[in-house]
């Protein structure tokens, strides 16, 4: 039992640490994605809206 | 459940009220201002395939980190102790190697395909692909049948709220919210709310285990689990515990839930482009894996808490066994109704509520595409416009938000939800995995057998408990799960060789 109780201990405190780190990186990397997001969509209805 | 009476009150206060209304409202005026982004069907239900890495990654968390998920694997927690962390590790690891390969995901991006049925009338015609698309939609409804309640019981939990009127009204309303902006917006409003909903959820999950940490002490949950469950709570393997056929299957449902069942595989095809769905798998699997572990930690420390009240202890473990299900599915927020201060408390909850609206509104996308693409339109020799299928996806997510609703309320659940959420997927995925997986890597896949994958899928409906018990058998999820899969693959293999295609094979691209 001693195994499993020290295998998962490292696991949870190796993945929340890894998911802080990812959070993190996400929301400043997804602001920037949105950002270019609305760009594009913002074109295709300037053209959408131009076709006759 | 009234646990006022038994001396146990909560912490949210009118505080906590305000930061989830005022919260709510704006993530719904944001939700319906972006519908002037919206153009046509390619922008309503893959967002004009224009997500690129870091954003796809926080919509594919935030809908896979709802708020049922929360609910079911808290449960989890609950009732299997550490031992329920070998599912999020099965998740992370399947869903890795999905990644590094581009198994199944890669191949339907190079398609160009929007969703699953379509896939399947490509590859195996439009028969297979209405019958397809019945089967998905029947299978993911009825997944998505027990949200509402799980919502409803985390409101209960977490605000103490005992009138079962009062709960069904505030329920309503948060689902006519979603309905509202899923509707107006598609998959723009829901990968804008789903990175919201990323942030705020991500951040207070990982606050809230750390508070559980300081306030349980690491030690005293290990000790605890030990006393209460033995080693059956830490070795997944062990027979009083999870066992073997069950870690199997959950390897199994980690590649489900990640390349084969349609919310997720819709963020594939809505990715840029195929390097971009490489990344987005390899990444996300820390999200898969975190979507199971946090919570599970939370039921965990549940357990925890209530073992060490007697009040508590009387309610969740009578005799010293978890309760029924729908009342260890209360554990977790009522543990966190206890814990956490008021303000955070609030946030938290928002953070959920805001969880459970981001689930909903992925999935009636979904549905509502797979009805209106698969099962619709293949009926229309000269197709239908784009307007048209807008508007048939708003009725049918219309449609759908009222089953939701009705079944929330009478369905009675009888097993863990998460055995619930997984078989009633099964329905589909069961047949789904077969049709995928040799329809994209085994040429001599024919067209019956599609047809017998599917149907043989359609029988993992006996794993219901209510269904069990009008046909009078009694089998785990496991057991019933892994059966149909096996005798699935069988069949499409079989079929295939008994009666091969003729036609020619499709066709990939970038």
């Amino acid at each position: 039992m001693n195994f499993w109780i020290n295998f998962w201990t490292i696991f949870f405190f190796a993945s929340l640490a890894v998911f802080a780190g990812l959070a993190v990186v996400v929301t400043i990397g997804g602001f920037f994605n949105i950002r270019s997001l609305f760009k594009k969509l913002t074109n295709q209805v300037d053209q959408h809206d131009d076709q006759p | 459940m009234d646990l006022s009476a038994i001396g146990i009150q909560t912490n949210f206060s009118v505080l906590d009220w305000c930061i989830v209304i005022g919260y709510l409202l704006v993530i719904v005026a944001v939700g319906v201002y972006i519908k002037r982004y919206v153009s046509n069907v390619t922008d309503f239900i893959v967002a004009g395939r224009g997500l690129k890495t870091f954003l796809a990654i926080a919509t594919m968390i935030g809908t896979e980190l709802g708020l049922v998920t929360v609910m079911y694997s808290a449960q989890k927690g609950f009732t299997g102790g550490f031992a329920a962390f070998h599912i999020a590790l099965a998740a992370a690891i399947v869903t890795l190697v999905v990644g590094l390969t581009g198994f199944i995901v890669v191949p339907l991006r190079q398609m160009g395909v929007m969703t699953i049925p379509e896939f399947y009338e490509r590859r195996f015609g439009r028969g297979v692909r209405i019958l397809g698309g019945i089967i998905l939609t029947f299978s993911g409804i009825l997944n998505m049948g027990m949200f509402l309640k799980a919502g409803s019981i985390f409101v209960m939990g977490i605000t103490g709220m005992a009138s079962e009127f009062e709960l069904k009204i505030i329920m309503t309303v948060l689902l006519g919210m979603v309905l509202l902006y899923t509707c107006l917006g598609g998959m723009v409003a829901v990968v804008i709310l789903d990175y919201i909903q990323f942030v705020v959820l991500s951040f207070s999950l990982l606050l809230t285990c750390i508070l559980s940490i300081r306030y349980l002490g690491w030690h005293n949950i290990i000790d605890t689990v030990r006393q209460v469950q033995g080693e059956a709570g830490f070795n997944p393997f062990h027979s009083e515990g999870f066992g073997t056929s069950y870690v199997v299957w959950m390897f199994f449902l980690g590649l489900v839930s990640c390349a084969v069942w349609q919310t997720a595989v819709i963020r594939a095809c809505s990715a840029e482009s195929t390097s971009v769905v490489k990344k987005l798998y390899t990444w996300s699997s820390i999200g898969f894996l975190i979507r199971f572990l946090l919570p599970y930690f939370l039921g965990i420390s549940a357990l925890v808490y209530i073992t060490q009240n007697e009040s508590l202890k009387n309610v969740f473990l009578p005799d010293g066994a978890p309760a029924d299900a729908q009342t260890t599915l209360m554990a977790m927020p009522v543990f966190l109704s206890q814990i956490l201060p008021i303000g955070l408390i609030g946030f938290v909850a928002a953070g959920m509520l805001a969880a459970f609206m981001s689930t909903h509104d992925s999935y009636l996308l979904c549905w509502s595409s797979v009805l209106t693409q698969d099962v619709v339109a293949p009926w229309f020799k000269k197709g239908l416009s784009s307007k048209t299928r807008l508007l048939l996806a708003r009725i049918f997510i219309l449609c759908i938000g009222i089953f939701v609703l009705v079944w929330g309320l009478w369905y009675p659940l009888g097993q863990d939800l998460w055995d619930y959420m997984a078989i009633s997927g099964a329905i589909y995925f069961t047949g789904a995995i077969a049709l995928l997986t040799f329809g994209l890597y085994w040429k001599r896949a024919s067209r019956v057998g599609a047809y017998l994958a599917l149907f043989c899928g359609f029988c993992s409906i006996l794993g219901l408990k209510p269904v069990q018990a009008l046909v009078g058998i009694d089998f785990s999820s496991a057991t019933v799960g892994l059966t149909v899969i096996t005798m699935a693959v069988l069949l499409m293999v079989v079929g295939s060789l008994v009666f091969p295609d003729r036609g020619p094979s499709f066709e990939r691209k970038e």
